[in-house]
C-alpha cells in the first residue's frame, strides 16, 4: 500500500518508540516499499552519525567558577527591595497618583536615555568580547551584558561620569547597575584596576564573597576560579563588605575575600610574610581552635606599630578570650584613650572603639559612621 | 536511601531557602544543564548566561515545584526554554564564521518567526569538510539546525531522553518530538551524506 507511506514515523521506528502494532506495520511496509525504505536508511545512517558523536564526546562539564557568579547573582536576587507601608487610605492614593504623575513625566522627559543604561568600553589590546560579540575598537556595555577577556586581552570601562575601570587578561566581568547613584559591576573572576573619582559610595563592585564599596579611591581586585578575592588599595579607602561582615582598607593595605567566609582582615602590604600568613590561618580557622589560637598569638608577636589597622579589625572580630590578647597588644602599640576600657571594648562599646581608632591616625571614623553607623561585625 | 529519596529531600531543604543544600542540587545537576547550553548555543560564553539564568530561575522557582513532576525533566524545561529565549534574543548563535546564511526556503510550526532574520546556513563546503573530523562535522551540521530541531536532536543524543521526556521537558506532545525529530534527522542527512563512505572508513 503505497499511498500510506510511513516517512512521519521513521524516527520513532528508529528510536523503538512506536507502539508494537505500529512498528509491525511500519516494517511490513518499509519491505514493500522503496522510497521509504531509503528514507529509513537515511534516518537510520543520521542516528547512527549522532549516537556515534554523543559517545565518542565527553559529557561537556560546567566551568568550576560557574558557582561562584551564579552566587553572586543569587545574592543579588535576594537583595530585599524596601516596600513603604502606607497608613490610611487617602494618603495611599494621594501618593499613588503623585507618583503616576511623576513617572509619567520621568518616562516623557528621560525614557530614550533611561531604557538603555549603558557604560562605554574601549578595547585595550587582544579581543574582548560583549556577550559573544567582539569589541573591534570600542562598544557599549549594557545593563546585564558579560565583558569577559581571553589570556590576551584588555579592556577599559569608563565607569558613567565616576571613573574608569581597566580589566584586565581573563577576566569576566558583568555590568549590574548603572544608576546615578549606585554604578555596580560584578567581577566573577580575573582581575580589575578601578580608579573613582565621584564622593564615597557611589560605586561597587560585586564578587563572588564580598561587595568592594568605593569610598572615593583606586585599588586593584582579582577574583581567582575558586571565588576568593584580594582587594589592594592604591589610594583612598575601600569597604569589603558580605552578610554584615566588613573590612576597611586603606592605601597600601590589602584584605583577602573568601567563599563562606566573605571578607578577612586587612593588613598593610609591607606587613612580614609570617605576619600575613599567621593571620590568612586566624581567618580561616575554627573559632576558639588552637590552630585559630596559635595563629593569634603569632600576629600579635609580629606585630608592629602599623599593624595597628589589623589589631583594631582583630578588636570588633576576635572572640572573648581573643579580644583580650588583642586589646593587650594594640595598647602597647597605640595607647588607648581613657574611654576605651577593657570593659568598654569587650562588650562592644561603639564609642570607645571610634576614639582608639582615632589615635591610629589612619583617618576620622566620621565618615564611615556618616555611611553605615554600626561598627564593622563581630568576624565569627 | 534511594537517589530519588535522597534528591527529594534536597530539593525540600532547597524549598525551604537552604543555600548549602541548593549548592548541591547545583553540583548535581549542573553538567547536565551545561551540556543542553553549550550543545545547543555551541558558545561557551552563551552557555555560561543560559546555565546561570536556568539556575537563578531554579533557586527563584524551586517553592513551586511538586514532587508529582519529574525533578530532571522540569529542570531540562527550564534549560530549554531558557536557550530558545537566549536565541530569540540573539538571534544568531553561530560561533563558526566558515558559514554563510542562506534565504528561507520553507517554514513550518516549528520554524516561527516569518520575519526573523536567517541563522541557517548552507551545507558544509568541500574544502571545510576535508578539514573537519566526523564528529567535528556532525556537531557543525547540528549547530545548523534550527532550534527547535536543534534542542529535539541535543536532548535526544546528547541527553538520552525518551520521546516521553522530551515531550515534558519541551512543553509538546510526543507527536512533535517525533515530527521534530524527523524533519532534523532530514535536514541532517542532507546535510551530511557525503559522510556515508567515511563512517565505515573511521570505525
Amino acid at each position: 500500500m503505497f499511498w500510506n507511506h510511513v516517512s512521519e514515523q521513521l524516527s520513532a521506528y528508529c528510536h523503538g518508540e512506536l507502539r508494537p502494532e505500529e512498528s509491525r506495520r511500519v516494517a511490513e511496509h518499509l519491505m514493500s516499499c522503496r522510497r521509504c525504505r531509503d528514507e529509513y536508511e537515511e534516518t537510520r545512517f543520521v542516528a547512527q552519525l549522532a549516537s556515534r558523536l554523543s559517545h565518542d564526546l565527553a559529557r561537556e562539564q560546567a566551568p568550576a567558577a560557574l558557582w561562584a557568579e551564579l552566587e553572586v547573582m543569587i545574592d543579588r536576587s535576594e537583595t530585599p527591595r524596601r516596600k513603604p507601608r502606607l497608613a490610611g487610605t487617602p494618603l495611599r492614593i494621594a501618593l499613588a497618583g503623585a507618583a503616576a504623575l511623576a513617572l509619567a513625566i520621568g518616562v516623557f522627559w528621560f525614557y530614550p536615555r533611561a531604557s538603555r543604561p549603558a557604560w562605554d568600553v574601549t578595547r585595550i589590546e587582544g579581543a574582548p568580547k560583549v556577550g559573544s560579540k567582539a569589541v573591534m575598537e570600542a562598544g557599549k556595555l549594557r545593563v546585564g551584558e558579560w565583558l569577559v577577556t581571553d589570556d590576551s586581552s584588555r579592556a577599559e570601562i569608563r565607569v558613567g561620569e565616576i571613573g574608569q575601570a581597566l580589566i584586565e587578561p581573563g577576566s569576566r566581568v558583568r555590568l549590574v547597575e548603572a544608576k546615578a547613584d549606585e554604578h555596580r559591576l560584578a567581577l566573577a573572576r580575573g582581575k580589575m584596576q578601578a580608579f573613582i573619582w565621584a564622593p564615597p559610595r557611589q560605586f561597587y563592585v560585586d564578587t563572588p564573597s564580598a561587595v568592594a564599596v568605593d569610598l572615593g579611591c583606586a585599588y586593584t581586585l582579582e577574583v581567582g576560579d575558586d571565588g576568593q578575592g584580594l582587594l589592594s588599595v592604591i589610594a583612598g579607602w575601600v569597604a569589603f563588605e558580605w552578610k554584615g561582615r566588613e573590612s576597611f582598607v586603606p592605601a597600601m593595605a590589602m584584605c583577602v575575600t573568601r567563599p563562606q567566609l566573605g571578607p578577612g582582615t586587612p593588613y598593610f602590604s609591607d606587613a612580614s610574610e609570617d605576619f600575613q600568613n599567621a593571620l590568612a590561618i586566624f581567618d580561616v580557622a575554627e573559632s576558639g581552635s588552637d590552630a585559630r589560637l596559635n595563629a593569634l598569638q603569632s600576629v600579635l608577636a609580629k606585630s608592629r606599630k602599623r599593624d595597628a589597622l589589623t589589631l583594631w579589625h582583630l578588636l570588633v572580630g576576635a572572640d572573648g578570650g581573643d579580644r583580650l590578647r588583642v586589646y593587650d597588644r594594640l595598647a602597647e602599640l597605640i595607647p588607648p584613650p581613657p574611654q576605651a576600657t577593657p570593659e568598654a571594648v569587650m562588650r562592644g562599646d561603639r564609642g570607645a572603639l571610634d576614639l582608639w581608632w582615632e589615635k591610629l591616625e589612619l583617618g576620622s571614623a566620621e565618615w564611615w559612621r556618616i555611611w553605615k553607623g554600626p561598627v564593622p561585625s563581630q568576624t565569627k | 536511601m534511594s537517589e530519588q529519596a535522597s534528591e527529594r529531600r534536597l530539593i525540600e531543604a532547597c524549598q525551604r531557602g537552604d543555600r548549602e543544600a541548593f549548592r548541591d542540587l547545583y553540583d548535581a545537576h549542573k553538567d547536565r544543564v551545561w551540556s543542553v547550553a553549550v550543545r545547543f548555543t555551541g558558545d561557551e560564553s552563551v552557555a555560561r548566561d543560559v546555565t546561570q539564568q536556568v539556575f537563578l530561575k531554579l533557586f527563584t522557582s524551586i517553592a513551586q515545584f511538586r514532587h508529582e513532576a519529574n525533578f530532571k525533566t522540569w529542570l531540562y524545561r527550564l534549560a530549554a526554554n531558557e536557550c530558545m529565549d537566549e536565541f530569540r534574543k540573539r538571534r544568531r548563535l553561530i560561533p563558526f564564521d566558515f558559514f554563510r546564511p542562506v534565504p528561507l526556503d520553507d517554514r513550518d510550526e516549528d520554524h516561527g518567526e516569518v520575519n526573523a532574520p536567517d541563522w541557517r546556513q548552507e551545507p558544509l563546503q568541500e574544502a571545510s569538510l576535508a578539514r573537519l573530523e566526523i564528529s567535528e562535522a556532525v556537531l557543525a551540521a547540528v549547530m545548523q539546525l534550527k532550534p527547535k530541531l536543534r534542542m529535539a536532536i541535543v536532548l535526544k543524543y546528547f541527553e538520552d531522553l525518551s520521546y516521553e521526556q522530551m515531550a515534558e521537558a519541551l512543553g509538546c506532545s510526543m507527536g512533535t518530538v517525533a515530527s521534530r525529530l524527523n524533519r532534523g534527522h532530514k535536514a541532517l542527512a542532507q546535510k551530511l551524506g557525503r559522510l556515508r563512505g567515511s563512517l565505515g572508513a573511521a570505525e
